[in-house]
């Protein structure tokens, strides 16, 4: 159990009602583990972003179980009124778009959700720095996103993501906008947080380049979410 | 912690400050239209207050001179003055003058009184140029915002006045400029007929009308040390069968009978305006607040709780009402001196409108505070 990041069963999304009923999911079990970065991959409208939203307490779902951790988050209800307080301290989002807040400069962007959890200012900074420089982009820390260039921004998202030292990231196609020089090297990074911080990664990519870095695939088919091996026929760098 | 509303603010400062000054100009025209109200009651006051008479006698069954028409012999003040506990009382005469300046007319009110007898309607502190009336006849005293210099010589009626001394802040209860004349020149204006009314008079048979006894508006008096006012007032109407009125008693008059319905229409403007005011500051937060719609989401989206981002809208609200009154005031002040007829800035008045606009900030921000609850963070990347 304590290898277990992510954990559904029987999860149901259904949108709308009566005539207007769009069944999205039916029925998903799968788990994701610590350390591990998954690929999601499906067509579009098949429920990736639907299905990561569920799991990162966004989006309810109709029904099912979700453990975060070994947490039982939801049980055909949630369990608890603070789905936001799970995102602020479990989880990391990243999306296509950087969605940084354009008023804030960028460590502000990156130390917000850490200083509403309480973490000291200095310290929230201080390991903002830290994944900024990992990044490569210390020297804007106290620049605007729209100072910074799309890469740059989305290297940005990626430290807000971090910052908050999650245990699961959950990022949606997160290299969509990117170029496949800089798209690989975000999977690598995200490949590379996953087993230095021990985080679980799921990953929605519409590109098979990426797959390869990946440990795991997990494909939306018929409505339900089932597991694949990496393809073997590429190399991994 | 960071602070949303001061990161937002200064991200758009510039427009945050127009939109606060845009506001700001708004309440500063509610704090002028209050300001020319409280300048009303203060001008129906000035002449009153210059007069120092206890009390004020004038045709039975009228107001007296500054609600209706009222005239009584000028002898009146003989049997005032006889009276058990009157000081000292004279005849005095308003009425309106239009005086012929070398650019154009200006309306003035025109206070009649005898130079030589014993209450002296000229405020002495008012006083700041050239003297008192010294003569009988065809010199005035003028406010000194009619534009007409000491020496200058006017056209009134069949006559030209040379204006011995210039007042300042002298008013009518109108607000309207004052001059002062003698009794005796007042009275020929005001009562005496042309020669084409006196012949024509003649012709119909009417007995000669320049034989008229003087009269007056009123007849002011004072009240020796020791007497109650109230009962000397009683004691002339009994005896006299004129209308009496204190001092008090006029001011009443003045300001329930000429002041209420102005302040009626200025406190109806100054509403609307206070209204109009809420309204936009709710449309500004509003248009704030859908602006960063986006950023909400996000916000929502990353587990920031709701109350951070209410503080903001909060804040910023808060901020942007003061910031409008600030801006108000520094308008009011700056423009009000350019209104032709007194305007009166009172700090309480501005005390008021803050809790006012405070208040409607507040209610304001409910508006932004709904959409902030509202908001879906799913929202954030739908699309
Ligand atoms: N709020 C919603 N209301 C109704 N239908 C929705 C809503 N959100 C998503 N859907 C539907 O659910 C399906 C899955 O959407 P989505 O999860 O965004 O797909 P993907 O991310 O795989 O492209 C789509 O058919 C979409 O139309
Ligand atoms: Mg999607």
């Amino acid at each position: 159990m304590a290898k277990q990041a992510i954990k559904v069963e029987n999860l149901v999304k259904h949108f709308g009602k009566g005539d207007s009923l769009v069944r999205v999911i039916e029925g998903a079990n799968f788990q994701v583990d610590k350390g591990e970065l998954v690929a999601l991959i499906a067509p579009s409208g098949a429920g990736k972003t639907t299905l990561l939203m569920m799991i990162g307490c966004v989006e309810e779902p109709t029904s099912g179980k979700i453990y975060l951790g070994d947490e039982l988050v939801y049980d055909n209800r949630w369990l608890t009124k603070e789905q936001r307080k799970i995102r602020r301290e479990k989880i990391g989002f990243i999306f296509q778009a950087h969605y940084l807040i354009p008023f804030l400069n960028v460590i502000e962007n990156v130390t917000l959700v850490p200083q509403t959890n309480g973490v000291p200012q200095k310290e929230a900074e201080a390991f903002a720095m830290e994944l900024l420089d990992y990044f490569d982009i210390a020297d804007k820390a106290h620049n605007m996103s729209s100072e910074l260039s799309g890469g740059q921004n989305q290297r940005v998202a990626i430290a807000r993501a971090l910052a908050n030292k999650p245990q699961i990231i959950l990022a949606d196609e997160p290299t969509a906008a990117l170029d496949s020089e800089r798209s690989v090297s975000v999977v690598k990074m995200l490949k590379k947080i996953a087993m230095d911080q021990d985080v679980a990664i799921i990953m929605v990519t519409h590109d098979e380049d990426m797959l390869p870095f990946c440990d795991r695939i997990l494909k939306i088919e018929n409505k339900k979410v089932v597991s694949h091996d990496v393809p073997k026929n590429k190399d991994v760098i | 912690m960071i602070n949303l509303a001061q990161k937002d603010i200064k991200h758009t400062f510039g427009k945050f400050i127009v939109t606060a000054m845009g506001v700001g100009m708004l309440l500063g025209i509610v704090l002028i239209m209050i300001g020319v109200y409280r300048g009303m009651i203060v001008d129906a006051k000035v002449l009153l207050d210059d007069l120092k008479a206890d009390l004020w006698i004038v045709q039975e069954d009228t107001l007296g001179p500054f609600a209706e028409s009222s005239r009584v012999h000028e002898d009146l003040k003989n049997s005032v003055h006889v009276i058990d506990g009157v000081k000292k009382s004279v005849g005095i005469t308003f009425q309106n003058l239009q005086l012929i300046s070398k650019t154009k007319p200006v309306r003035v009110v025109a206070v009649g009184f005898d130079p030589y007898d014993t209450i002296n309607p000229i405020n002495p502190a008012r006083l700041v140029e050239g003297d008192m009336l010294r003569k009988d006849h065809y010199e005035i005293v003028v406010s000194d915002n009619i534009g007409f210099k000491l020496g200058e010589e006017i056209p009134i009626g069949r006559n030209i006045y040379k204006v011995v001394g210039v007042t300042h802040g002298t008013v009518s209860s109108g607000g309207d400029p004052l001059v002062y004349i003698s009794l005796k020149d007042a009275q020929e204006l005001q009562f005496s007929y042309s020669n084409n009314r006196i012949r024509s008079d003649r012709a119909r048979g009417i007995k000669d009308s320049t034989t008229n006894m003087p009269m007056v508006n009123a007849i002011i008096a004072t009240v020796r040390l020791g007497y109650d006012i109230d009962s000397v007032a009683n004691n002339i109407r009994q005896t006299l069968h004129k209308s009496v009125y204190t001092k008090d008693e006029q001011k009443d008059i003045l300001t329930k009978n000429l002041i209420e319905r102005a302040s009626k229409q200025i406190g109806l403007f100054t509403a609307i305006l206070v209204v109009v005011s809420t309204i936009i500051i709710a449309l500004i937060i509003y248009t704030m607040t859908l602006e960063k719609m986006k950023e909400i989401s996000i916000m929502k989206l990353i587990g920031i709780p709701n109350s951070m981002i209410m503080k903001m809208i909060v804040q910023e609200t808060l901020l942007l009402g003061f910031l409008a009154f600030i801006f108000g005031n520094l308008f009011s002040h700056l423009i009000y001196g350019r209104f032709p007829k007194r305007v009166v800035l009172e700090i309480s008045d501005a005390w008021m409108l803050f809790i006012i606009i405070m208040v409607a900030s507040i209610l304001a921000s409910l508006i932004g505070i709904k959409k902030v609850i509202n908001a879906d963070p799913a929202a954030a990347i739908g699309g």
